[in-house]
């Protein structure tokens, strides 16, 4: 079950509407590193996990990552807020502009629709937090390139935070990724799956 | 009363300082200063959300109130009328409202 509320994790709050930026940024939404797809990848992967502090951390990241989502397509509507069709067709905004006008879609920035391909929910709880660890890691590097070439104090605010809380997630699915290896045998923690072959599993 | 931004910048700090800590919590749910944390933020949290409720509209469906007609401050349809006050207020996306709904607020 999940509660709506009414704020953004994080204010925004841009002035100056620039489609080009919003078709950059749009990759954080339904890009292979966006937040669409953190969540789907936590909120699926959970049912499975062996170790219930791990699933309830899974929860909570995957459900932090929707309000990340949200901040993304706040960023996105007021960086399209009241375009022209000239300024759709001069800012590199018309081929999305044609299919969506200012609505939101999830695709990546070259254009790619969503895709639960871009995710796994192996069912093997080391597969699934390390591919977990590297999610957070190429998000936190998609942050990097945009912050690289966006200009506007007002959409770099929430685009550093939202970077800050990749860093911060890492480190929790080490944590998690620690308290499983509790779990099992140290003298070889990858020869199985923890999830399937229960009776190395210690109790 | 505090203004509207005043209000939700408060809102926002303290309950990204429990996001925070939650995330914390469960990977160390033994820290006895992070629970104590928690506890005094969760307290104060629940405290402002009531009375933005109280001041403006709701931001959480258990603070809805079907008793009164309302806040005089917020941004609705149906000014002085008993109503479902749930959709009053701006859209937290949308900056033209939010900008409006500061001003309607008296800042």
């Amino acid at each position: 079950m999940w509660n709506y509320e009414k704020r953004l994790q994080f204010p925004v709050h841009i002035t100056k509407p620039c489609p080009k930026t919003a078709s950059l940024i749009m990759s954080q939404f339904g890009g292979p590193d966006g937040e669409l797809s953190a969540s789907m990848r936590y909120l699926s992967q959970r049912y499975s996990m062996p170790c219930k502090e791990v699933g309830g951390l899974l929860t909570d990241i995957g459900t932090e990552e929707l309000a990340h989502l949200e901040i993304i397509c706040a960023i996105i509507c007021q960086l399209t807020k009241n375009i022209t069709a000239q300024q759709a067709k001069t800012s590199g905004f018309d081929a999305y502009y044609i299919d969506h006008t200012s609505a939101l879609w999830p695709a990546a920035a070259a254009g790619l629709p969503f895709n639960a391909c871009e995710f796994q929910s192996k069912g093997d709880a080391i597969a699934d937090l390390t591919e977990d660890l590297a999610a957070e890691q190429k998000a936190r590097t998609t942050y990097d390139n945009l912050i690289r070439i966006i200009d506007d104090p007002e959409v770099l605010a929430p685009l550093k935070f939202l970077r800050q809380r990749e860093v911060v997630h890492f480190q929790r699915f080490g944590e998690a990724m620690e308290k499983i290896k509790e779990k099992l045998d140290a003298k070889n923690f990858y020869y199985f799956n923890p999830e399937f072959d229960k009776q190395f599993v210690k109790s | 009363m505090a203004d509207r931004n005043t209000l939700l910048k408060k809102i926002g700090e303290i309950s990204f300082t429990l996001d925070d800590l939650r995330l914390f919590l469960d990977t160390h749910p033994l820290d006895e200063n992070a629970m104590k944390l928690y506890q005094q933020n969760m307290l104060q949290r629940k405290e402002l959300l009531k009375q933005y409720a109280d001041d403006f509209e709701p931001l959480t469906t258990d603070c809805i109130c079907l008793e009164s007609n309302g806040s005089q401050n917020t941004c609705t349809r149906y000014p002085g009328q008993k109503h479902w006050t749930w959709s009053d207020g701006p859209a937290p996306w949308d900056l033209a409202a939010n900008e409006a709904a500061v001003i309607k607020g008296g800042a």
